[in-house]
């Protein structure tokens, strides 16, 4: 089998690890998007913005009150910008539609990056992970894996039970989502539905903001991070379906996983050719066909998306079309 | 559009009314640079070192008389707003298009002045390429109107990989690991071919996408399993940030070779991951002392922080367009840019890292390239850390230089 030459179960079991981890980043950044969308109809482009923001605001607090309280406050301080930002310019702009709203956040997510960049300067900011949380958490043939990946990941997992239990089983899960499917009837029982939107507005922004000042720390926090992740987020809430929270975190491990396998495979579309008798033609076109699954990587994403947009237009688990 | 080319013409002929008014009309040289949007941050530092250069050219009276004029484009980061501006800054009087960041961009541009020249004999301008290092500008895509003032892959590759060899840190094993574009796939290209002179197996070639990965850690997994000691990479901010810090993450003990980790920014956010890698750049702070201190001084002076990254060598660059234009007669109407070629191929300008020139085979700049290394003991600290640059070896022009391609046709007018 070419597919398996050279490569140790270890280093797979790495792989997977790495993609999961790195597809439950994906899913802490595109789980408020989704819920926006799933709740309120709303396309936020600015989203991976909030994104952003949660990074500077955990590195500026960082020196002032600890790593720790920097990754809780930042993102207190981002839901405050997201209440501000539903509150004053999208209620404004939902009555004249989708296109009005995409063109509003659109622009909101060039103007905080330039506020970025006015404040920050243009390149990367020193927002490191600190010392003590710097270590190997395991060590396997010769690699060690960061402790704080693995931390990064369980974040992420703790969120999404949280969100879960708090939709599915308290009173206010109940009126949230009471209020997105008959928002009439929920106003008529004395809920306040436009408040409604602005706390699921503004949590959904705070936990973009968790991500970014967790990942920021990891990663790197420059002015382009909500545009490099931004894309990827999109792509995410595409595949797992509009809405569905579920269906973002499959397509957040999907997209993760296949990355991950990606890069460490040498196949070539010219092998998987050969087992039907036709490899010395690929060969001999060349092209894309001989090119490394490797060096496609970042690619294989979107290639997942048109595929499931073929097949399934909904998503993965979307229910709206 | 019309009324565009309308306005401009008219622009244009109120700027020669006054100009004949008052004498000669100035030399006009137009940056052709991403000055807004996500890359923009390599095209400003551009922008602030040809200021700082044409600035002095202009205290030192200008050229013909009459101070020269820089007139900025904003290419938006891609080759098609930069054959848009190019246009733009032709049709506006430019007679030198000065342009650095992106190899992409470069053969946009350098395309693009040949083919103008092809149809405007007679009416040259002249394309100085800062900062696109990719071999093919000066290979196959080399003409007489691009002189190239930066290092290019060769030379950048085989300086670093002497240094390190030299200084012990080469190893046995290189990885080459790259950006899948002509400039990634130069450096792998020639870390390969340089493997046989220097005694040093590549133990496994890897392009991937160019600033699309958040996540390097399945790229360290391979470069583990290669068995490295060495990774060679052109890679440049981001790429080459996250490579860094994700080998670091998983305890891996290899030492990386460079072409950008002197952009600002990188030291900062790596830290104590950088300490112990190299670089090999046109420019140490530390290297001749006696010259270099003034200039870093100077530049702060006007600029407001000390040049780095791809700043020292575009000013280098503009001192050889200085000393070009000392040996340029004026015409009407600016100056005849054949003229200006003839005297590039011919000039030679000191500058605080030694004397650089410009090869006329194949108009790639000759200049000494310092090998590097990130360390605590540097005197000029990057990014307000504790780690800067300490040179580690000075290679004098003549030894850096690398032959010229045979893809190279040059021809030549006349």
């Amino acid at each position: 089998m070419p597919l398996l030459t050279g490569v140790s179960v270890d280093q797979i079991l790495f792989a997977l690890l790495n993609g999961t981890i790195y597809g439950l980043l994906l899913f802490m950044v595109s789980a408020g998007l989704t819920l926006i969308f799933g709740m309120m109809g709303v396309l936020n482009f600015a989203h991976a913005s909030f994104y952003m923001l949660g990074a500077y605001f955990a590195y500026t607090l960082q020196p002032l009150t600890g790593f720790w309280l920097a990754i809780i406050l930042a993102p207190v301080l981002v839901m405050g910008v997201g209440i501000l930002v539903e509150r004053f310019i999208l209620r404004h702009v939902h009555e004249h539609g989708h296109a009005h709203e995409l063109l509003v956040t659109f622009g909101l997510s060039v103007v905080i990056a330039e506020m970025i960049k006015m404040v920050y300067g243009k390149f990367a900011v020193d927002y490191r992970v600190p010392a003590e949380l710097n270590f190997a958490a395991f060590s396997l043939s010769g690699i060690d894996y960061p402790f704080y990946r693995l931390l990064m990941g369980g974040i992420a997992v703790v969120m999404f039970i949280a969100i879960w239990l708090l939709l599915t089983k308290t009173r206010v899960g109940i009126v949230v989502r009471s209020a997105i499917y008959r928002p009439q009837m929920a106003e008529a029982l004395g809920h306040n539905v436009p408040m409604v939107f602005m706390g699921v507005f503004g949590i959904g922004a705070a936990l973009a903001g968790l991500a970014g000042a967790v990942a920021g720390a990891f990663y790197t926090t420059n002015p382009n991070m909500a545009l490099e992740l931004g894309v990827m987020v999109f792509v995410v809430v595409v595949v797992g379906g509009l809405g569905s929270m579920g269906g973002a975190m499959a397509a957040s491990l999907l997209i993760g996983i296949t990355n991950s396998l990606a890069v460490g495979s040498d196949l070539r579309i010219a092998d998987l050719m050969s087992l039907v008798g036709m490899g010395g033609w690929a060969e001999d076109l060349g092209g894309l066909l001989t090119m490394r699954m490797s060096s496609l990587a970042a690619t294989l994403p979107f290639f997942i998306m048109l595929l499931v947009l073929v097949l399934r237009p909904s998503g993965l688990m979307g229910e709206k079309e | 559009m019309a009324l565009r080319t309308f306005a401009r013409s008219t622009a244009a002929m109120a700027l020669a009314i006054g100009a004949t008014a008052a004498g000669a009309e100035p030399l006009k040289i137009a940056l052709v640079e991403t000055l807004s949007g996500p890359q923009a941050s390599t095209g400003l530092l551009y922008r602030d070192a040809v200021k700082y250069q044409i600035g002095k050219i202009n205290d030192a009276g200008g050229f013909g008389g009459e101070p020269i004029e820089l007139l900025e484009y904003d290419n938006q980061g891609g080759p098609v707003g930069a054959a848009d501006r190019v246009r733009a800054a032709i049709s506006d009087g430019a007679d030198v298009i000065l342009q650095g960041s992106s190899s992409a961009v470069a053969g946009q541009v350098t395309e693009d002045v040949r083919k103008y020249n092809l149809r405007n004999a007679g009416n040259e301008v002249l394309y100085i390429n800062l900062g696109g290092e990719a071999m093919e500008l000066t290979g196959a895509k080399c003409h007489y109107y691009h002189f190239r003032t930066s290092p290019n892959a060769a030379i950048r590759v085989n300086t670093l990989l002497d240094g390190m060899s030299e200084a012990g840190v080469l190893g046995g094993k290189v990885y080459a690991m790259n950006q899948n574009y002509s400039w990634g796939i130069d450096v792998q290209d020639n870390t390969v071919a340089a493997a046989d002179r220097l005694g040093f197996t590549v133990v496994e070639q890897t392009l991937h996408d160019v600033n699309k990965i958040q996540d390097f850690s399945p790229y360290v997994q391979r470069i583990q399993a290669a068995g490295a000691d060495t990774v060679i990479t052109g890679n440049w901010s981001n790429d080459l940030l996250l490579l860094m810090k994700s080998a670091s993450g998983a305890g891996l003990d290899v030492r990386f070779g460079t072409a950008f980790l002197d952009q600002p920014g990188n030291i900062g956010n790596a830290g104590a991951v950088a300490e112990g890698h190299f670089l090999s750049a046109p420019f140490n702070p530390e290297v001749n002392q006696d010259q270099t201190a003034g200039f870093m001084e100077d530049y702060k002076s006007v600029t407001g922080h000390y040049p780095s990254y791809v700043e020292p060598v575009t000013v280098f660059g503009m001192m050889l367009l200085q000393e070009a234009l000392k040996a340029v007669e004026p015409t009407e109407d600016g100056l005849n840019a054949a003229d200006l070629a003839v005297a590039l191929e011919n000039a030679t300008a000191n500058t605080p890292m030694g004397t650089i020139s410009m090869r006329a085979a194949d108009h790639q700049a000759v200049l000494p390239m310092i090998v590097q290394e990130v360390s605590r003991d540097a005197v000029y600290k990057a990014d307000n850390t504790e780690f800067g640059f300490v040179p580690i070896k000075v290679i004098a022009a003549r030894d850096a230089e690398q032959p010229v391609q045979a893809s190279c046709k040059m021809k030549r007018p006349g």
